[in-house]
């Protein structure tokens, strides 16, 4: 496990050389002065302008000049917007938090609703109930994520008026800002109304966390399918037939764990792929995330904040990333090999 | 003059033909393939077939519903949205621009992508190992995701879109043209080949790439209904196709501010986007399940 965690460490640490260097780059790609997009600085005087080159060293070459804005970045310094001024680190720390939990809430939904489905398909193997799985999966994977988002407005907010389509909560509730998760927030908060807040968040949450979840749950779909599959071909699972349990005690007891396991290693890759679609959905149902920010600073042209942001956004997914490999490497002594650790 | 002996000529159909033989066994995959055929001559000769412009509207019939509803006008046959424009020929017009340029998107970074793949394959050691961290890196940022950065970089646009889209699915082809080379130069037939003194080039031409393209043809089409969507969803965000240009996208959010008067403007874009997703999807899954019998048998 040692030489498993130093593996990985060395692999973050190429990756977030690899994504700053992406994001220094980034700053010679954009048009205009190099200095200015990445600190954001475009109502500088003459002499701030001297001192933040002098900070950014710009006069040294640009091996000196990357190391300069890698210092920057580790002290929390990610420059100011553009287009309003203010700074970019604090306002990302305020929006990443809505995107975490309307991606962690997608996920699970994705998860408890995909890998049933999945399990129900391997069963069922070449039955008409996997078929059905597999060409409801298809559809669910080729469905435009936007066009899905505007149909569920359409069905569910306008049409029947069940769940409200916009925001993360009724402007009518006051919610301090503590944590940035709404929901831990509403039940730190000391409001005598928190109840209902707390059901009028669950109300908004429900709709956008749907659309997410119906692609990655798809996926979810298949890749239990395939690990079930493999798992009842093995011969533990023929052993434990010939010993005579039931087929219930052998899904239970042998089979759901072992493929369970294996889908557990997939769920970095596709919380990746949640994180995109979270970004178009964040527009659609104008959450305040960081998807819809950036997006929005795009059409601005702001490219400090469009750098910061991508940086942000490729570091939070890559953690992720990092953090199901450990919890895959600990619960599956054999993926500790170097066979996974390259 | 009789013959005594009648030689019956043994056929060794290529990889390719033998996947096509089964290919053609299944329905499903056909129908796929027969609605991939068409939506490509829908995109190459929509200026012929549509029957009006995309761009120039009819002031006198703004907002006409489908021909079904009572409503409705037959020379309309899927309305018209909020400036008269017919939605057949929009939708005619966007089967080229959303369709045709994610199959452009796709064979040129195939050859990109394929070209740079056999070639880091017969490289090794240091070099081949950083591309492969590379490779990773790239790989874990969502295709969506870096083609917004992208045209953030480049700017909106159409062709700054479809430079985007061929950018993102350029590794997807490096990473399993490396693994499928590296995988085929291990057995025995290009061991002979390399016997023979065929230099590694030839063994890549005349060995190698028979063997392997079934394999990237799957991939092909996992990565073109990626395309649709991603051409689809910058266009719908405002990234990508800009406003008279009719890409499903942007008519789909075109139609936005009207949807609750106007539905069919948003309902038809996006079935089109679904139609073509599926049945790429569908031929996608009829060549891996073709590859999958060939492996076994």
């Amino acid at each position: 496990m040692l030489i498993f965690t130093i593996r990985r460490l060395n692999l973050f640490i190429f990756t977030m050389l690899v994504l700053t260097l992406l994001s220094f780059s980034l700053s010679f790609l954009f048009p205009g002065d190099s200095i200015i997009n990445i600190t954001g600085a475009i109502n500088a005087t003459p002499y701030q302008l001297e001192k933040i080159q002098q900070s950014y060293q710009t006069d040294s070459n640009i091996f000196w000049q990357y190391i300069a804005y890698l210092q920057h970045i580790i002290h929390g310094d990610l420059g100011i917007s553009m287009s309003s001024q203010s700074d970019i680190g604090s306002e990302v720390l305020n929006l990443l938090p809505a995107t975490i939990e309307l991606s962690l809430v997608a996920l699970l939904i994705a998860m408890f609703i995909g890998v049933p489905l999945g399990f129900i398909a391997a069963i069922k193997h070449n039955k008409t109930a996997d078929n059905l799985i597999l060409s409801i999966s298809m559809i669910g994977y080729s469905i435009p994520v936007f066009w899905l988002g505007i149909l569920a407005i359409l069905t569910f907010s306008i049409n029947l008026g069940w769940l409200p389509s916009a925001g993360q909560i009724s402007l009518l509730f006051e919610i301090k800002h503590i944590t940035g998760i709404q929901f831990i927030d509403i039940l730190l908060s000391d409001s005598p109304y928190k109840w209902q807040a707390f059901s009028d968040a669950t109300s908004h949450i429900i709709l956008p966390a749907c659309v997410i979840a119906v692609a990655p749950a798809t996926i979810f779909i298949r890749l239990a399918r395939t690990s079930m599959i493999e798992v009842l071909e093995t011969s533990y699972i023929r052993a434990a037939n010939a010993k005579g349990l039931t087929f219930q005690q052998i899904i239970f007891r042998h089979a759901i764990r072992n493929a369970l396991i294996k889908i557990i290693r997939h769920v970095g890759l596709q919380f990746a792929n949640l994180v995109t679609i979270a970004m178009v959905t964040e527009v659609i149902f104008s959450w305040p995330g960081i998807g819809r920010w950036l997006i929005e600073s795009i059409y601005q042209r702001d490219y400090t904040a469009i750098q910061s942001g991508l940086l942000v956004l490729s570091c939070f997914i890559f953690t992720i990333h990092i953090l199901t490999d450990f919890i895959y490497a600990a619960l599956n002594p054999l993926a500790r090999g170097n066979k996974y650790g390259s | 003059m009789a013959r005594d002996k009648i030689y019956m000529e043994e056929i060794f159909p290529s990889p390719f033909m033998q996947l096509w033989q089964i290919f053609r066994k299944t329905p499903v995959a056909m129908t796929g393939f027969s609605c991939f055929i068409f939506l490509i001559i829908l995109a190459i000769f929509a200026p012929i077939l549509a029957p009006y412009s995309p761009v120039d509207g009819q002031l006198n019939m703004l907002l006409l519903p489908p021909a079904w509803h009572e409503d409705g006008n037959v020379s309309f046959l899927l309305g018209t949205d909020e400036l008269g424009r017919d939605m057949l020929s929009r939708l005619m017009y966007g089967t080229s621009l959303t369709f045709g340029m994610s199959f452009i998107v796709v064979i040129l970074s195939l050859v990109i992508g394929v070209v740079i793949g056999s070639l880091s394959a017969l490289t090794s050691g240091l070099k081949s190992s950083f591309l492969n961290h590379f490779l990773d890196v790239i790989l874990s940022i969502p295709s969506l995701l870096l083609a917004i950065i992208i045209v953030a970089i480049l700017g909106p646009g159409i062709s700054n879109t479809v430079w985007a889209v061929v950018i993102v699915l350029i590794p997807q082809f490096i990473h399993i043209t490396r693994y499928a080379v590296k995988e085929e130069s291990r057995k025995d037939y290009v061991l002979a080949s390399r016997l023979d003194g065929a230099s590694p080039f030839r063994v890549l031409y005349y060995s190698i790439f028979p063997n392997i393209v079934d394999r990237i043809m799957g991939q092909a089409t996992l990565a073109q209904s990626a395309a649709i969507l991603d051409i689809a969803t910058l266009g719908f965000l405002g990234l990508g196709a800009q406003i008279p240009l009719p890409e499903w996208g942007a008519i789909l959010a075109n139609g936005l501010d009207l949807f609750y008067i106007a539905p069919w403007t948003v309902y038809l874009p996006g079935l089109a986007i679904l139609f073509a997703v599926v049945a790429t999807n569908l031929v996608g899954e009829g060549i891996r399940h073709a590859l999958k019998l060939r492996k076994d048998r």
